[in-house]
């Protein structure tokens, strides 16, 4: 393909007066991995509602593999290759582990019967929760809900693939695995956009991270690069990545902020 | 607990899918035995007890599709009596025109769920209590209209031609088998379409619409297709109640009494199951039958019992059942078996291991 597998041309969004998007423009190709970080409430969760369909653009347009998506809904866009997980998790609570992954791949990955059951147990295989196949997803506890996140939406077979804070709670050989997983999945082709407040997991995949903060993108390029920006810096004024920077510690294992998983959940949804 | 198992590097081969964790042989023979009972009761029991029983056809099949609307895609209709009226009347309408009422059976299903396709225009954008409404109001119009037209009774209906030369037992009788037929295929088709592949976008858009269409569901054509079914089948359901009366009155046909027995025998029997709005219409069945004749104290009687379920059974009576026995009569879920498991694992709840979100 030629061009970028996602466009967002002078995308604005507003909730009331918070603004989530201002006149807002990015290009992703294929294959590509981009990490975003912002504030907390700076809109990362909703510009993926934006590209995903779940939200729709106040002024702007969307392109997906070269279509224009901006009117099309997330039924559609997921069709098309946009897999993604939300930050809270919103597994099908009813169904098991299995059946939330059959779904995605028959509906999302378009496959058939047999070609299904072979997606999800990949996808099982692939996000360690091989064990729980057989379980009510409401059972599953928070890691493994974000792990049946991760998992459904690989089961979508997508091309570009959003991942809202999966990397949250877990710990250090944890996050390494995750970062393996993500690696794997780009290695086959897939783009992949990754929302992240824990700075190191972001750190060994992408090749370019974003700032998000009042609706504009106030760093693009270069991780470390984008990191000691002066305006990205003054974004995280008084947060942990001061005393990173001040450190010098900042590609080795910082964090952007504090907040686990847990605690830096919006809890509804 | 690690976030890659060592399974990752196995080929994705070496499983199976079971549609049920254990062998449900016996359930389809069960099922088989009970229906050809059913139909050898014409044979076996008085008339006044194959009334009855027609009666919970009606109920059930009605149930079925209301279950299938609130308990699968999340449509809660206050104006599925608009589909019982119309299959009554498309009864009543072809048998003024010399066809037989039972032969119409089948075409007033078919109409119903082609009449389906416009309403669901009309209230397809509204949601929960704008679409309950919506719905209900869309019912009493179509009432409201039918009654213009005198050739078909008006206001105050007329009784169905077309049966007058079968005997009272024969006619009894081919009322019954009609409405074992119309059950059996109501049932058979909600419990197809549950285990097909729609069954799992049913279950998902009820659980999380939103996930739900980010995984790829087409939402709205999903709820359309069971928009259409549940008309059919409401539809099979009035003309069956047509033929069984004998008469059909546009105030009858159309009452909104009838959405509210098929959303009580569902809620009691257990909300988005198959094997809710049989149990449900089973004990509807037998409250009516006992009670009727102490009216007011039947409806005191129910309501109690609706309260009751609510209060101690969520998920309905047979939410208990499942709860205590763990029976499927329909199985429809997916069960995934790995070469090299003990190959009956009993499905034990999981303790989560951290805590839950929100
Ligand atoms: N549906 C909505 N209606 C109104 N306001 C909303 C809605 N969704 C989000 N917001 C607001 O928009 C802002 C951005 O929210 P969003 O969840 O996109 O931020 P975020 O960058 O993902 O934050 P976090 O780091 O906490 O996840 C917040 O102030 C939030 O309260
Ligand atoms: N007159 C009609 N006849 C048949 N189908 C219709 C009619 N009008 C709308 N539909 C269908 O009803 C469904 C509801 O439409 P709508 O777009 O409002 O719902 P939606 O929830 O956004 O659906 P989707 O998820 O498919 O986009 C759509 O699938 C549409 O194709
Ligand atoms: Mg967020
Ligand atoms: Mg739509």
């Amino acid at each position: 393909m030629t061009g970028p597998l996602l466009e967002l041309d002078r995308v604005t969004k507003r909730f009331g007066r918070v603004v989530i998007a201002e006149d807002l423009s990015l290009a992703v190709g294929p294959g590509q991995v981009v990490g975003i970080v912002g504030p907390n409430g700076a809109g990362k969760t909703s510009l993926f509602g934006l590209i995903s369909g779940d939200l729709a653009p106040g002024a702007g347009e969307i392109r997906f593999a070269g279509r224009t998506v901006t009117r099309l809904d997330a039924a559609a866009r997921c069709k098309l290759g946009v897999g993604r997980t939300y930050q809270v998790p919103r597994p099908f609570g009813d169904m098991t582990v299995f059946e939330n992954l059959l779904i995605a791949a028959q509906q999302g990955g378009g496959l058939r019967r047999r070609a299904s059951y072979a997606a999800a147990v990949e996808a099982l295989d692939r996000t360690g929760i091989s064990g729980q196949a057989n379980v009510p997803a409401e059972r599953l506890g928070l890691l493994q809900r974000k792990r049946l996140e991760l998992a459904r939406a690989l089961a979508t077979q997508p091309t570009l693939l959003l991942l809202d804070e999966v990397a949250g709670g877990l710990t250090d050989p944890e996050v390494a695995q995750l970062v393996e997983i993500v690696r794997d999945v780009n290695a086959a082709g897939t783009a992949v956009i990754w929302i992240e407040h824990v700075v190191r997991a972001l750190t060994p995949v992408v090749s370019r991270l974003i700032c998000l903060a009042g609706g504009k993108f106030v760093g693009d390029g270069d991780p470390a690069t984008v990191l000691a920006e002066p305006a990205v810096r003054e974004v995280f004024l008084g947060t942990e990545v001061t005393a990173a920077l001040a450190g010098g510690s900042l590609e080795a294992g910082s964090e952007v902020k504090g907040d686990g998983a847990v605690g830096g959940e919006r809890s509804n949804p | 607990m690690s976030l890659v198992s060592e399974t990752t590097a196995r080929p994705a081969a070496g499983f199976r899918v079971a549609r049920s964790r254990r062998n449900v042989a016996w359930t389809g023979a069960a099922a088989l035995i009970v229906v050809v009972v059913l139909a050898f009761f014409p044979y076996i029991v008085y008339s006044g007890t194959t009334t009855i029983v027609v009666q919970a056809f009606i109920v059930l099949t009605m149930a079925s599709m209301w279950n299938l609307l609130a308990g699968y895609a999340g449509l809660v209709s206050v104006g599925q009596q608009a589909f019982v009226g119309l299959g009554a009347y498309f009864v009543l309408i072809l048998a003024l025109h010399g066809i037989s009422p039972f032969a119409v059976l089948p075409v007033a299903a078919i109409g119903c769920g082609v009449v389906a396709l416009p309403l669901w225009w009309l209230v397809s954008r509204l949601r929960s209590g704008y679409f309950a409404i919506a719905t209900w109001v869309l019912a009493a119009t179509i009432m409201l209209i039918i009654e213009k037209f005198s050739s078909i009774g008006g206001g105050t209906g007329m009784p169905l031609p077309g049966l007058a030369g079968l005997s009272p037992a024969l006619l009894t009788a081919y009322t019954y088998w009609a409405g074992l037929a119309v059950t059996v295929v109501a049932l058979a088709a909600v419990y197809l379409l549950l285990r097909g592949r729609l069954g799992l976008v049913l279950t998902a858009i009820r659980d999380d619409e939103v996930a739900a269409r980010s995984s790829g569901a087409r939402v709205g054509l999903a709820r359309l297709l069971v928009f259409v079914v549940a008309g059919a089948g409401c539809g099979a359901a009035g003309a069956l109640l047509a033929i069984s009366q004998l008469q059909v009155q546009p105030g009858a046909v159309f009452s909104v009494q009838w959405t509210a027995e098929m959303a009580f025998v569902t809620i009691i029997g257990g909300l988005g199951t198959i094997e809710g709005p049989i149990l449900g219409t089973a004990v509807y069945m037998v409250l009516q039958q006992t009670l009727a004749s102490y009216n007011a104290w039947y409806l005191i009687i129910l309501g109690l019992v609706a309260i009751a379920v609510a209060l101690f059974a969520r998920r309905g009576l047979w939410g208990l059942v499942d709860e205590h026995l763990h029976v499927r009569l329909f199985p429809v879920g997916y069960w995934l078996r790995r070469d090299g498991e003990r190959p009956r694992g009993l499905r034990r709840p999981a303790k989560p291991r951290e805590q839950r979100p929100g």
